[in-house]
């Protein structure tokens, strides 16, 4: 671990990291545009510019070197004396903060990124309260690149952060710099347009508000938005991410820093994968067959009426005829109440792992980032934890053939999925169990079948945590409030299984590990230095 | 006096660029001399002759050579012939009219540095040069002079040209670099230097035409005869260029060291200025160098040096060294532009300005935003409609950019710098006097045309302090540089 001294301060850095990166986890707030510790360096916004101490070429005294050295190139080398609080480098920041402005439209109003922008947060700390460029002002071409993408290119800082992005981590190099000068743009080929599948990710990159998400345009000033951490629900691979939401409304999904999975990247799939929770189609009233046709049932009435039913399929033979599916869609805490409350009552009742999505083979980009095949949260937690409970377990497709074969008499199925699930055949199948609980995001073909039908909420309406393709358990909080009429999941089966007062993910989590010592071991990732994106 | 035409002896009208002539002339005669020696050797022998880099930096190539790796099994040599400076075409003459010169001077120092391909980064806008060159090499490669086995020495090499598509940024070694790579000609950062990691990664010489082109006469006539010629830190011959109004514009060959009045006034080269005029400033080096004043202001007292007065200095040595007292850049491509008297230093502003603020290649923001902002400024002021404010206002600006103070990647902001911090202090009461003539609210009906909104902005109604001037490039940091 080198040490090196930054305004007399001595402070102690990773290998390798340059200046830049060290002394931003160590606190200080040093400006950088183009410096992105997931990309190369260019060094080429000359804002993160400091003073060292070099050896003086006559007397080999070590000395302030009269020139600035940019800190995002430099690595830290043990013993190394640098500088950002002298007159030269404020100096030299304000003057560069006033090129920024010197075309810039000062657009903040309509902008979309006011709020989170670097160019005020910089302009303030760093630069001028007025502008002396008095001339016209070049004014750069708006424009529609993608998709997804709009380019306001007058508002762009030229840091090419969003051109290496596309060489380096997308491996598709659609964006280029074109013409020279303060004419210098940002743009894509004719007839080629932004459409790689980690696109959104320019959008945060961009430390101004050059780069726009069409589907955040105009949605939301940033400064009403809250910021939960959560976790990718769309793919296995386990993604961390920032739910940006208003009002109980989801405008945006970030990705959340993740040295081991993600890092700070999330693919178009996850960014825009939460349209679903705003669905009008929605389930939001449990049901209940009566003589035929479907009546409400109220949420209070429910648990009795389950643990009656349950009760009574597992009368004669310990619950044999029994099955749970318990969906990839839960997560470990709901997964392990409500198999828990099933084996209380049905003890040979069967756990079932719920369908897995899967599309097309997994995708791995030039720097490691990978979009994984498989479109589930939490498979691999809710096999874990049918493995601990022990007993009968069966797949998805075991379960349909044995219940087409009438081997249940009841059986509860947890759905959650943003899309269509089962197909009509299978339903047919599952259709046979004479006593169908189904909990499910929206009607699907088991509805007709189902004696009674619950609403289930959405990953952002819940808390908990998924355990990932690679074995990481990532806990997530709730963002939303449940919508009118639904009882997040996790709530429900906590009342199933009879603990007292509110689900907690974390005070689960802690029964759990109990019962069950891997889940014990949660990781959450280390937290990042503030960076300008 | 005449000196000796030893790199422009065939530069003549209708004269012939083939490799017969050029071996009658005793060409390849030093390739021979330089095959015999060890490549170490030849690195020492060009390190004694001191011969400093002809495309502006002045850096020793034989320096430069050394920095190689000494285990590497693949070097590259570009040679620097995007030649794009304002005034400056002696390599286009070199190159036009004795090629020959050139390749031998590539295949010595291919050899010298263990090349194995060396490419001839050659500026796009040269095109018959480029059918001469190309030419040139057919003819080498036909003499065995090139290619498999150079002159049965066991040595390879191949020579290609690349032309390039017309931007000044990619003079820069780094900027050249990317650019023959097939990239966007944005100079790299440095270090890695591009002795160790250049093209392809591959360690890599860049060499300007005219510096390669000497070689070959260092070997042949050796090391007492050009240490003879040139000043203390400055040996050899230059090709010098002269242009605008002078009575012979054209490129000249002399030792380095020459006045620029010589160069100006001399018979043998510039002739003296069209209609006895007097030349009002000389840019000696290229613009992108800096401006002495010229001879329609007095001679100095005593002789002595001192930029803070109005006087003649167009007894600035043209050498690698002596510029700089004249608070210039260096002698860069030693190509003068000489001003006369009847022209508007304001137009010379302006045109110095648009052309930087056209090259600055957009990658670092000082130089990027400063140069489009300084060329506006000085539009401005040549409308007549400049305030005095704007003086120290491009003052500033031309302080807080360049490689020197370490705010920038390249040296092409210090290009900028220096002639528009010249200009504007050496000609300053021009400046005041033109300012002066203006109708009094010019600047503020100027202002508010191109931005109604301007007249509320704070610092037009001196509501507002004025952002704090000042630079990180203070006169102490300045002389320890």
């Amino acid at each position: 671990m080198p040490k090196i001294t930054v305004d007399g301060k001595q402070i102690e850095c990773r290998d390798g990291v340059p200046v830049l990166q060290a002394v931003l986890e160590a606190g200080w707030d040093v400006p950088h545009y183009c410096y992105h510790p997931g990309l190369s360096v260019v060094a080429s916004c000359r804002l993160c510019l400091m003073e060292m101490k070099m050896p003086h070429p006559q007397t080999k005294e070590m000395d302030w070197a009269p020139k600035l050295f940019p800190s995002c190139q430099t690595p830290v080398k043990d013993g190394m004396e640098v500088r950002f609080a002298s007159e030269g480098v404020a100096s030299s920041q304000s003057h560069v903060m006033e090129y920024y402005l010197v075309n810039h439209p000062l657009d903040c109003p309509v902008c979309d990124k006011a709020g989170e922008c670097y160019l005020q947060d910089y302009s303030e700390k760093f630069g001028h309260a007025s502008s002396r460029m008095v001339e016209d002002k070049h004014k750069n071409p708006k424009k529609d690149i993608g998709s997804k993408t709009l380019l306001y290119s007058d508002r762009c800082v030229v840091c090419s952060r969003c051109v290496r992005f596309g060489d380096e981590v997308a491996g598709a190099g659609e964006l280029r710099v074109i013409n020279r000068g303060h004419r210098a743009e940002i743009d894509v080929f004719p007839g080629v347009p932004l459409e790689n599948e980690l696109q959104g990710n320019v959008v945060d990159l961009c430390p101004v508000g050059a780069l726009l998400s069409k589907d955040f345009l105009f949605q939301q000033r940033v400064w009403n938005l809250r910021s939960t951490p959560s976790v990718d629900p769309t793919t296995s691979a386990g993604a961390t991410i920032w739910i940006d939401h208003n009002d109980d409304r989801i405008f945006r999904v970030r990705p959340r820093f993740n040295e081991k999975v993600n890092e700070w990247w999330i693919s178009d799939e996850t960014r825009f994968g939460w349209k679903y929770v705003a669905d009008s189609k929605r389930l939001n009233q449990p049901l209940q067959r009566d003589n035929g046709a479907m009546k409400p049932l109220r949420w209070e009435a429910a648990p009795e009426l389950l643990r009656r039913l349950l009760d009574e399929a597992a009368s004669a033979d310990q619950g044999v005829g029994v099955a749970c599916v318990l969906s990839p869609m839960l997560s470990c805490e709901e997964a392990w109440l409500l198999s828990t409350f099933v084996r209380s009552r049905a003890p040979q009742a069967t756990l079932v792992t719920g369908y897995v999505p899967v599309s097309g083979p997994d995708k791995t980009f030039p720097k490691g980032f990978k979009i994984s095949a498989e479109k589930a949260p939490n498979r691999r937690g809710v096999e874990s934890i049918i493995k601990a409970m022990g007993g009968p377990n069966a797949t998805f497709e075991q379960f349909v053939k044995s219940a087409g074969d009438g081997k249940f008499k009841l059986a509860y199925v947890t759905g959650g999925y943003p899309q269509v699930w089962l197909t009509a055949d299978q339903a047919r199948a599952i259709g046979k169990v004479q006593t169908l609980i189904t909990h499910d995001l929206f009607e699907s073909a088991l509805d007709e079948y189902a004696t009674i039908r619950l609403p289930g909420a959405s990953w952002a309406e819940r808390e908990g945590s998924f355990m990932n393709a690679d074995g990481l358990i990532q806990p997530f909080e709730r963002a939303l409030k449940p919508l009118d009429g639904v009882k997040s999941d996790g709530q429900f089966f906590h009342e199933l299984v009879g603990r007292p007062g509110l689900y907690r993910g974390a005070k689960t989590r802690e029964a759990m590990a109990e019962k069950i010592p891997a889940f014990g071991d949660i990781f959450v990732p280390r937290p990042e230095p503030e960076h300008a994106h | 006096m005449a000196y000796e035409q030893i790199l422009m002896r065939n530069c003549r009208e209708g004269g012939d660029p083939s490799i017969k002539q050029y071996k009658a002339a005793g060409g390849y005669q030093a390739l021979d001399k330089a095959l015999a020696m060890k490549p170490d050797e030849l690195v020492e022998f060009v390190k004694g002759a001191n011969l400093r880099g002809r495309g502006g930096a002045g850096f020793p190539a034989g320096v430069k050579w050394s920095f190689l790796p000494p285990n590497r099994t693949v070097t590259y040599l570009c040679v620097n012939a995007d030649e794009s400076e304002p005034p400056t075409f002696c390599n286009r003459v070199l190159m036009e009219h004795d090629p020959h010169m050139l390749l031998e001077g590539i295949i010595i120092a291919g050899y010298a540095t263990r090349t194995t391909v060396a490419y001839i980064y050659m500026r796009g806008e040269f095109t018959e040069q480029f059918h001469v060159l190309q030419k040139a090499i057919d003819e080498a490669y036909a003499d065995g002079l090139l290619g498999k086995n150079i002159r049965g020495s066991g040595y390879d090499m191949e020579c290609y040209i690349h032309r390039g598509a017309g931007a000044y940024v990619c003079g820069e070694e780094t900027g050249l670099i990317e650019s023959l790579e097939g990239k966007r000609g944005w100079p790299r950062i440095k270090p890695p230097f591009p002795a160790v990691e250049g093209l392809f990664h591959k360690p890599t010489v860049v060499n300007n035409v005219e510096t390669l082109a000497c070689v070959p006469h260092i070997l042949t006539r050796g090391l007492d005869w050009w240490n003879g010629l040139g000043t203390q830190n400055s040996k050899g011959t230059k090709m010098y260029c002269v242009s605008g109004p002078v009575n012979r514009p054209g490129c000249y060959e002399a030792p380095l060291g020459i006045t620029t009045r010589e160069l100006i006034y001399g018979k043998d080269f510039g002739g003296g200025m069209r209609d006895n005029m007097k030349v009002k400033t000389v840019a000696p080096g290229g613009i992108s160098m800096g401006f002495l004043r010229g001879d329609m202001f007095p001679k100095p007292d005593g002789g002595k040096v001192d930029v803070t007065r109005d006087c003649d200095e167009l007894d600035c040595l043209l050498d690698f060294d002596d510029p700089r007292h004249y608070g210039l850049l260096g002698l860069g491509t030693a190509a003068a532009v000489v001003v006369a008297e009847d022209t508007d230093i304001r137009d010379v502003l302006f045109n110095v300005t648009r052309f930087f603020s056209h090259e600055s290649c957009g990658q670092c923001t000082q130089c990027r935003e400063g140069t489009g902002w300084m060329h506006r400024v000085a539009a401005r002021i040549r409308d007549g409609a400049g305030r005095q404010y704007d003086l120290d206002l491009l003052a500033e600006i031309t302080k807080n950019m360049g490689m020197m103070p370490g705010l920038s990647i390249c040296g092409l902001p210090d290009g900028a710098a220096f002639p528009i911090r010249t200009l504007v202090q050496k000609f300053r009461p021009e400046f005041e006097k033109r300012i002066g003539e203006q109708q009094a609210d010019a600047a503020k009906r100027r202002i508010l045309q191109t931005n109604p909104a301007a007249y509320d902005l704070p610092i037009l109604q001196g509501r507002a302090v004025q952002p704090a001037g000042g630079t990180y490039m203070t006169p102490e940091k300045l002389k320890r540089n």
